[in-house]
């Protein structure tokens, strides 16, 4: 049972430590209409783990299964999409619980407190009939468990911590720019101090400008509550300024991960080094080049390695079997055949 | 297409049953093609019997097989629901796409039209429609009036979908592919109008019959041809309720009744199936 | 000059010119001169005009074909541009010609079609660009058919083979595909190659990669490249990532809340721009080079636009 803890309490865990351990998760759209059965394995054996005040970067194209990931870890899922293998533990106050054990009212009790999310749309999260006032009583009241004016009051120092004018309590959403709307959902997000944030796209729909003032918010809160966070986006120049350490999904797998810097710098999976070099920089004429084909058909996928179709170093057991996570450097993982050969069968991470 | 029949059939369950009710239906209406005794005669068999093994449905006071004149009945009403309710989709899909697609002076103009339409009250009209007539109304000329009546609150519901679409990127590409206006709005916008215009058939042909049977009990329509309106106003006529011959009231009602049902559970169930939107995602076009 | 010529209906094909037909072939491909877009709103006892365009020109020469690239965010007004251009919207003040020729003038069917076979566009979402119930090569062979002139079963196909050949696709791979079975990149590809069957001179690209997934990107950009250099197509490139508009433009405007801010040679203005908002916008941009390097803080932070009114375009 987690009960609800004073907000002004800093999180009582110690300052290092894992947050979020994910292990070899698999979680398939299985759809039956009209006589036809589909399978999209969209999450097909992901393993990781989320430190303490840690901002991880997940990275990767349109349907390479980044999303279904994120339902995945909130318990955000119905059928057709189930979870057909692996755990998902996080660790809240100190203590280990396994998000798929919890039954409803535990569920309720840790969205908010301890698990909160920021997501593309900001229209989405708050409510466009309600003031915003009324978004943050909906939803962090019952969390911070104070009599209202105290409650109040909180929010309005909140705010002025991130930065924000307390008048824009008073305002509707559709009065707010995209970019105050999505500032003040971060400042929802992070109200009750949670362990844990999931940003899903924050700055996607943003202008450039505003996107960076947006990401520095963001960057800044979650150094302040000292939580966690995953940070889903496509922009790798997203990643390279906000996340510390850098997850490459392609088609439900994790191609690669490691320290952003590490993965940027000095990439290995061959998918991983065409993402970086391919992007155009102000100041660069070099040619550059895009893929050949495209990401595959999650319902279908090629056999073996995900990526041997279009991967220019594809060697014969690509097509054959799927390459297991090997640690190229401490914190450095790759799955490749060829970039990475596991050095004796069983030496896996 | 008989293969997403044959789906429809399989796992649709509202499909299946609407469609045998309405199967039931069409096959007793074909039955008239085989009655031994024409349908407008009177006095051709014992009259007031109660159902039994010689007449399954009994016979009415003017001495007809009710059974046999049902199948009359049913046949009529349908076929006049189904020219109604074609003759007014037709108006309401060119009404409404035209008036959609083009915008300005032409939607104005037009919806000014059809919302005139849709405030006249119809029954009033229909009344006076026989009254001027008289002598010679009859059915085909019913079912243009009321075709004429009845398109105006889909050509709306059309008119709508038509605006929404227009604004659509693959409109425009369209247009700069060199298609014609009537190019577009037949092949490009259609398939997404088609649903609604389902929907509204099925719902038209109910208001269409409903409407028919009202007139007819009133006598307000051609008394000699049977449907089942006209049957149950020569039964009050000969006022069957109180003389106790109660199968001349129940069969028909109980026809019309099952023929609505059956109408309206396929109209909900090839809804489901054709609306683009359900298509799409049966076509796979989930993208993670 | 007024357009009221003899009535032919044809513009001279790129390049070359055609004298006694519509449009002085000595004049610019281009030339949009100071023009300006305003909406008015408001009811009854109030009304407000939003200058979604204000004053903006620019100048395309024919025979000197380019990639022009309009940055700017939402609310910029660089997607009114491009609907003005393409003769989807009509400005309020200013003129747009293209050829010399008044593109508002613009009013038979005939008139129409052959602004169409020059002036093509390539929309933002590839996924909305087409009908998703009705196959993909419908919007190529009627195309052959309109523009290229083709006749026949066998002419139309070759046609749209051509076409899609030019984009590195061909049309086994798409013949009786519907769009949801195609990838992004792929359905942006047979957009252009669409837009490539009239042979066009101007081809207007409305944010065309940014739905495009970050590993084909390069390919349709590259692509843009090629047409420029190969068909001698000029393009005009409506973007908001400085990025890609450094890699493949020519020249360069930069709009801000409908005005035209600064403008020029591409590299020389995105390398070292003046303006301030161009400042702005360059060093808001976000570069995997940034790696290792701390985040600037948040400063005292008004986004450009920091007032609670709901501005987007």
């Amino acid at each position: 049972m987690i009960a609800a803890i004073q907000s002004s309490a800093v999180n009582a865990a110690p300052a290092t430590g894992r947050v979020l351990t994910v292990d070899n998760l698999r979680a398939y759209y299985q759809t039956r209409y009209f006589g036809i059965e589909r399978e999209v394995r969209a999450v097909d054996g992901v393993t990781l783990h989320v430190d303490r005040n840690e901002v991880y970067g997940l990275a990767g194209e349109s349907s390479c299964g980044k999303t279904t990931l994120i339902k995945t870890l909130v318990r955000a899922i119905r059928p057709p999409l189930n979870v057909v293998g692996g755990s998902v533990t996080f660790n809240f106050a100190g203590r280990d619980c396994d998000i798929y054990a919890l039954n409803q009212s535990d569920l309720e009790n840790i969205r908010w407190r301890h698990l909160s999310y920021i997501l593309q749309g900001s229209m989405n999260v708050l409510n466009p009939v309600r003031r915003v006032q009324q978004s943050f009583v909906d939803f962090a009241y019952r969390h911070i468990g104070q009599p209202m004016p105290a409650f109040l009051k909180l929010i309005e120092a909140h705010l002025h911590r991130v930065r924000l004018e307390p008048t824009v309590l008073d305002a509707y959403p559709h009065e707010l720019s995209g970019g105050m709307r999505q500032r003040v959902t971060i400042a929802l997000a992070s109200v009750c101090r949670p362990d844990f944030i999931i940003a899903d796209e924050p700055t996607t729909a943003l202008d450039v400008v505003v996107q960076k003032d947006v990401l520095s918010m963001l960057r800044d809160v979650q150094r302040e509550i000292c939580s966690s966070m995953i940070l889903v986006t496509h922009d790798i120049g997203v990643h390279a300024n906000v996340s510390d350490r850098l997850g490459i999904m392609y088609a439900g797998r994790l191609a690669e991960e490691g320290r952003t810097v590490d993965v940027i710098r000095n990439p290995r999976h061959p998918y991983t080094s065409h993402l970086v070099t391919s992007l155009p920089r102000i100041g660069d004429v070099t040619q550059k080049r895009g893929l050949e084909g495209a990401p595959p058909n999650l319902a279908n996928p090629p056999p073996g390695c995900r990526f041997h179709p279009r991967c220019p170093l594809a060697i014969e057991i690509c097509r054959a079997e799927h390459p297991p996570m090997v640690d190229l450097a401490p914190g450095h993982r790759v799955a490749c055949w060829v970039t990475a050969p596991p050095i004796k069968p069983g030496a896996l991470q | 297409m008989l293969t997403i029949f044959r789906d429809l059939f399989r796992y649709n369950r509202e499909f299946r049953i609407g469609a045998l009710l309405t199967g039931f239906i069409v096959f007793f209406a074909a039955l008239s093609l085989v009655s031994p005794y024409p349908p407008q005669d009177v006095y051709i068999v014992p009259p007031d019997l109660p159902p039994s093994p010689t007449y399954w449905f009994g016979t009415t006071s003017r001495g007809q097989d009710v059974f046999w004149q049902l199948t009359f009945a049913i046949r009529n009403t349908m076929l006049f629901g189904f020219a109604v309710a074609l003759l007014s989709r037709l108006l309401s899909i060119a009404i409404g796409m035209w008036s959609g697609y083009k915008g300005g002076i032409v939607d104005r103009v037009l919806m000014s039209i059809n919302d005139t339409f849709i405030v006249i009250p119809l029954f009033p009209l229909l009344v006076l429609f026989y009254f001027v007539m008289r002598d010679k109304m009859s059915w085909p000329l019913l079912a243009l009036a009321m075709a004429c009546l009845g398109w105006a609150y889909d050509a709306r519901l059309i008119r709508s979908v038509a605006m929404s679409l227009k604004n659509r990127e693959f409109t425009q590409q369209s247009v700069f592919s060199g298609m014609r206006t009537s190019e577009i709005v037949l092949q490009e916008h259609l398939p997404y109008v088609l649903p609604i215009v389902f929907y509204t058939t099925m719902n038209n042909m109910n208001w269409s019959i409903g409407l028919e049977v009202t007139l007819s009990v009133l006598g307000f329509t051609n008394i000699d041809t049977p449907t089942i309106g006209v049957m149950i106003y020569w039964a009050n006529q000969h006022t069957a309720m109180v003389a106790g011959i109660w199968w001349w009231i129940f069969f028909p009602v109980l026809f019309v009744i099952i023929l609505f049902i059956g109408l309206f559970l396929l109209a909900i169930s090839m809804n489901e199936y054709i609306d683009p939107r359900s298509r799409l995602a049966r076509m796979g076009g989930m993208r993670g | 000059m007024s357009a009221a010529g003899p009535s032919r209906g044809a513009y001279p094909v790129r390049g070359t010119s055609k004298s006694g037909a519509r449009g002085d072939p000595a004049a610019p491909l281009l030339d949009i001169d100071r023009v300006g877009m305003t909406y008015v709103g408001g009811g009854l006892f109030r009304r407000s005009a939003v200058r979604a365009v204000d004053h903006v020109s620019l100048r395309l020469e024919a025979g000197e074909p380019e990639i022009f690239a309009v940055i700017g965010e939402s609310g910029s007004g660089k997607t009114t541009l491009a609907r003005m251009i393409l003769n989807l919207a009509t400005p309020t003040d200013g003129t747009i010609r293209f050829l010399g020729a008044d593109v508002t003038r613009i009013r038979t069917n005939r008139d129409r079609m052959a602004f169409m076979r020059q002036v093509q566009p390539i929309f933002q979402n590839p996924f909305e660009a087409f009908n998703p119930l009705k196959r993909i090569d419908r919007y190529l062979f009627v195309s052959a058919r309109r523009f290229a002139g083709a006749r026949g079963r066998v002419d139309i196909e070759v046609t749209a083979d051509k076409a899609l050949h030019q984009v590195g696709l061909s049309l086994a791979e798409v013949k009786g595909r519907f769009p949801h079975e195609l990838s992004g990149g792929q359905l942006q590809r047979i957009a252009i190659a669409r837009a490539l069957i009239s042979a066009p001179s101007l081809i207007v690209a409305d944010e065309p990669v940014s739905m495009v997934d970050a590993s084909l990107r390069m390919s349709i950009v590259n692509l843009f490249k090629a047409l420029r250099d190969e068909l001698q197509v000029s393009i005009i490139y409506i973007t908001h990532d400085l990025a890609t508009a450094y890699y493949i433009s020519d020249r360069v405007l930069i709009m801000q809340r409908g005005k035209a801010v600064e403008s020029g040679n591409a590299r020389a203005v995105l390398d070292n721009p003046q303006h301030p908002y161009s400042i702005l916008l360059k060093n808001a941009v976000l570069s995997p080079d940034d790696a290792g390097r701390p985040m600037p803080p948040a400063g005292a932070a008004q986004d450009s636009s920091g007032i609670p009114v709901s501005n987007e375009e």
